[in-house]
Order: structure tokens, then C-alpha cells, then sequence
């Protein structure tokens, strides 16, 4: 039961981990500052293709 | 478009900004609500977000969601795919 239970455990944090919003989905509307103090919106940049790179933390490699 | 997106103040991603000469804005996460609706993170509380790479096309829709395993070779490959 133990081994099922670690197995099942192993198998939903595998998933809820690698979970990303699915392709063909609308992608969330936000309205963050940048590193100069801007608001960057989703909405304005409607009609162009947006690359968005979340890294773990400035001034490190990767 | 390319954007950037951190966890970070903007005193230390215009920080980075600078070190690697970035020509694209940074965003800073700070209260994580960018992370948490992209799924970059589980909690508000998390010290950093996943490398994870969205590719938005022009009509708003996720074209491609990708788990970064080799940070230095994957802007070569999104571009590639583009």
C-alpha cells in the first residue's frame, strides 16, 4: 500500500510540476513594470508574437 | 517582442539589464501574480519561478509552452521554430 501510495504521489507531483498553460489557450491578460519602471500589457501587444522567458534570478547564469 | 520575467525588484533586474546588455524590458514579478496565472510557480510565496518559456502568437494564444532543460541552447531553438 505504502509503495502504491508513494507511486501515485510521485506520479501528481510529476504532472502538477510540468503542467504549463495548454497550447491554444488564451494567455492571461497582465500589467507589470519592467526593470525601468513601465507597465508592460498583455493588451498592447496584440498583434505581435511575444516571447515570455521566466528565469529564476537576476544576474545568474540561465 | 521578447520579455523577460523574474521574481525580482527593478533595481536588480536594471542590475542584470546592464551586465548582459539586454535590449528587452524585464519584468519584476514581484507579488508573483504573473508567475501563479502562467504557472511558473505554485504560491505567492516561492523564491523563484520555474524556467519556463511561453510563446504568445499575435492573436493572444499560447503557441508553444516550453520547460527550459538547457538554458543556453534554447533561444536557438524558439527562434528556430518561429
Amino acid at each position: 500500500m505504502s509503495l502504491v501510495g508513494t507511486f501515485l504521489r510521485r506520479l501528481f507531483a510529476g504532472k502538477s510540476e510540468s503542467a504549463l498553460l495548454p497550447v491554444g489557450s488564451v494567455a492571461p491578460a497582465f500589467a507589470v513594470q519592467d526593470h525601468m519602471g513601465r507597465t508592460v500589457q498583455l493588451a498592447d501587444l496584440r498583434g505581435r508574437r511575444v516571447v515570455l522567458w521566466f528565469f529564476p534570478k537576476a544576474s545568474t547564469p540561465g | 517582442m521578447v520579455l523577460g520575467a523574474s521574481f525580482d525588484t527593478a533595481e536588480a533586474n536594471r542590475r542584470f539589464a546592464t551586465e548582459e546588455a539586454f535590449p528587452y524590458p524585464l519584468l519584476c514579478d514581484v507579488d508573483r501574480r504573473l508567475g501563479l496565472s502562467y504557472k511558473a510557480c505554485a504560491n505567492a510565496s516561492d523564491d523563484y519561478p520555474r524556467r519556463i518559456t511561453y510563446v504568445i502568437g499575435a492573436d493572444s494564444r499560447i503557441e508553444q509552452a516550453i520547460t527550459t532543460k538547457d538554458p543556453g541552447g534554447q533561444a536557438d531553438s524558439i527562434l528556430a521554430s518561429l
